[in-house]
């Protein structure tokens, strides 16, 4: 048991709570960020073009990022449109913390 | 001090920018989901290259140690493969390989690996013939040799060896990253050099420290000093 | 055995490892774009050598390890020992210098970029930066843990405090020196490289990160080679000595390779 207790066990430990809270949190929060009329066209087309609101202005990271959604059409301030998104897709855009929210053009 | 120093000389803030602009640049990037994006990236690769170097640098180096003649014959280009160091390979991993993540991988897992080859050979050749021969003459076969003896008495210089290893492939990666560009801590100071974003630099130089040290002292020397706690059979 | 057969015991290897590449390469296994035959690379090695090339390379390589060494070794070795010495400063500065030791290497480049600009004050600079930290944080630990009775016993038989510090300390340090010193070294060449790939346009990295522009994989075979023969030379005729002497002058037992 005193195993338990050396350093190298307890950080390990507190590592992998921490990415389970983590985890779950953000699997919990993403539908908040789905605007309600987004799942109806979801279940209507395979894929949507949407528009994803962040809290700040996009960089290049996250506009290299959506490419890998879908088609960059353009940045408005803190929006950004994106066509032919995936529905699994929009779920995993949903669940990055700093996504705001997610709507249909 | 680094305050008062920023604060007096008359240089311009990308020169020289003051803690406060390096924390404000932490909790931004981390608002933007931009720096947890490159740790993991960064720490993901690492952890790659530590489990390839020891699944097959492990086998390898233990395999090679075995025999006298062949652990002699084999030194020689192993130290001179650990000495060429990942990174001077790149060049022609990315003549194979283009820029990617594969070429990243590829080197770090090769800057890891030879430090653990070596180093476990030189673990298994440290072994006291005497231990072998005495479970010889128990009537132990091969294999039982092996795990019995030579792999826990090898088992505190391959710790070290994988504590070199990574320390070299922390450092490859973080060069490989600026490189070759696909994400990651090094890119992302290398980047931000290139908007003058010095707050930005500073901070990703402050988190790659830390985190090799979090590395080192949670894990890497704990596991060391364990090793040779149960099984150092040589005086280091 | 003698020396000639002990070099050709070392060298039976690369021997080895030579004709594999060629049997490789003639068999057509891989692409010539790919794997040069060691003729190609021969060949490229003697016309660079030939035009000069290779030698301001090595030389810029080279000339910046040693500039390095020259420069931060001692300046570290005797910071080291001076706060080493300092009971009530060393605690406080070995985890700064730990960290920044932590940190050695090529990390520092973008701001060296920044604060020196691109070319070799800023490849110099990071060769400073490697070799200093490693060699002060090693001495500065070999210092402090040379135990006490060492010191005392020299102090109860009437030895001045120089007398302490030449005789007791410094060699008590030394195989944390040299050990940090291997180290730098080795660190030191592995962020030479990757610097001189990104931020100048002499020296070895840069040889082969241009070489891979211009998919030119025998000159990159050919500085890769320089590179290892460099360090093994280095290693060999400068940092092996160097721990003979000093560490089984004094008796001590050496670490690791």
């Amino acid at each position: 048991m005193r195993l338990l207790r050396h350093r190298t066990v307890v950080f390990l430990l507190v590592v992998a709570a921490l990415a389970a809270g983590w985890e779950t949190y953000t699997t919990l929060a993403a539908p908040r960020r789905l605007a309600p009329e987004l799942a109806a066209a979801l279940a209507r087309e395979p894929r949507v073009n949407v528009t994803v609101r962040l809290g700040f202005a996009p960089e290049e990271f996250h506009i290299r990022l959506f490419q890998g959604y879908g088609v960059v059409r353009g940045v408005q301030g803190t929006t950004v449109l994106l066509d032919r998104v995936r529905a699994e897709d929009v779920g995993r855009l949903a669940r990055y913390y700093w996504v705001r929210m997610i709507a249909l053009q | 001090m680094w305050a008062a120093a920023a604060a007096l000389l008359p240089l311009p803030d990308y020169y020289l920018p003051p803690p406060t602009a390096v924390i404000a640049a932490f909790v931004e990037l981390v608002a933007k989901g931009i720096l947890p994006a490159y740790v993991g990236e960064s720490l993901r690769r690492i952890l790659l290259a530590a489990v390839f170097g020891l699944l097959v640098g492990v086998p390898i180096g233990v395999l090679l140690g075995m025999s006298r003649r062949v652990a002699d014959f084999f030194h020689p280009i192993l130290n001179f493969f650990q000495s060429v160091s990942g990174v001077a390979w790149l060049p022609l991993m990315l003549v194979w390989f283009g820029f990617g993540e594969r070429t990243i991988l590829i080197a770090v897992n090769y800057t890891v690996l030879f430090p653990v080859i070596f180093n476990a050979l030189l673990g298994v050749r440290s072994v006291p013939p005497l231990y072998v021969n005495a479970l010889r003459t128990l009537g132990a076969g091969r294999w039982r040799i092996v795990t019995d003896v030579v792999v826990p008495g090898a088992l505190p210089s391959i710790a070290t060896g994988l504590r070199l290893g990574l320390a070299y492939g922390w450092r490859a990666l973080i060069a490989a990253e600026m490189l070759v560009g696909a994400h990651g801590l090094g890119f992302m100071i290398f980047n931000a050099q290139n908007f003058h974003l010095t707050a930005r630099i500073m901070l990703g130089m402050g988190i790659i420290g830390t985190l090799w040290l979090l590395l080192d002292y949670f894990l890497l020397r704990p596991l060391e000093e364990a090793t040779i706690a149960r099984w150092g059979l040589v005086q280091r | 055995m003698s020396s000639l057969a002990r070099t050709l015991r070392g060298a039976a290897p690369f021997a080895a490892l030579l004709a594999a590449w060629t049997l490789v390469t003639r068999a057509g296994l891989v692409s010539p774009l790919f794997l040069p035959p060691p003729s190609d690379v021969l060949r490229v090695a003697w016309e660079q050598a030939l035009d000069g090339s290779l030698w301001i390379n090595l030389a810029a390589s080279l000339g910046r390890v040693l500039l390095g060494i020259v420069v931060s070794v001692p300046l570290a070795v005797a910071l080291g020992v001076v706060v080493g010495l300092n009971r009530r400063l060393a605690p406080v500065v070995e985890p700064i210098v730990g960290f920044f030791n932590a940190l050695s290497g090529i990390a520092w480049l973008p701001l060296a970029i920044t604060w020196f600009g691109l070319g070799w004050a800023s490849v110099t600079f990071i060769m400073f930066n490697t070799i200093f930290f490693l060699v002060f944080f090693n001495t500065l630990v070999g210092v402090r843990t040379v135990p006490r009775i060492f010191e005392q016993a020299v102090r109860t038989m009437g030895g001045s405090r120089r007398h302490v510090i030449l005789q007791v300390l410094i060699p008590g340090a030394m195989p944390s020196i040299v050990t940090g010193l291997r180290l730098a070294i080795g660190f030191g060449w592995r962020a030479l490289i990757a610097a001189e790939m990104i931020a100048t346009s002499t020296g070895l990295g840069f040889l082969i990160y241009n070489a891979a522009n211009f998919h030119q994989s025998d000159t990159i075979l050919v500085g890769i080679i320089t590179i290892g023969l460099l360090w093994l030379l280095t290693d060999r005729l400068l940092l092996q000595p160097l721990e003979r002497r000093t560490i089984e002058r004094w008796g001590l037992v050496s670490n690791a390779p």
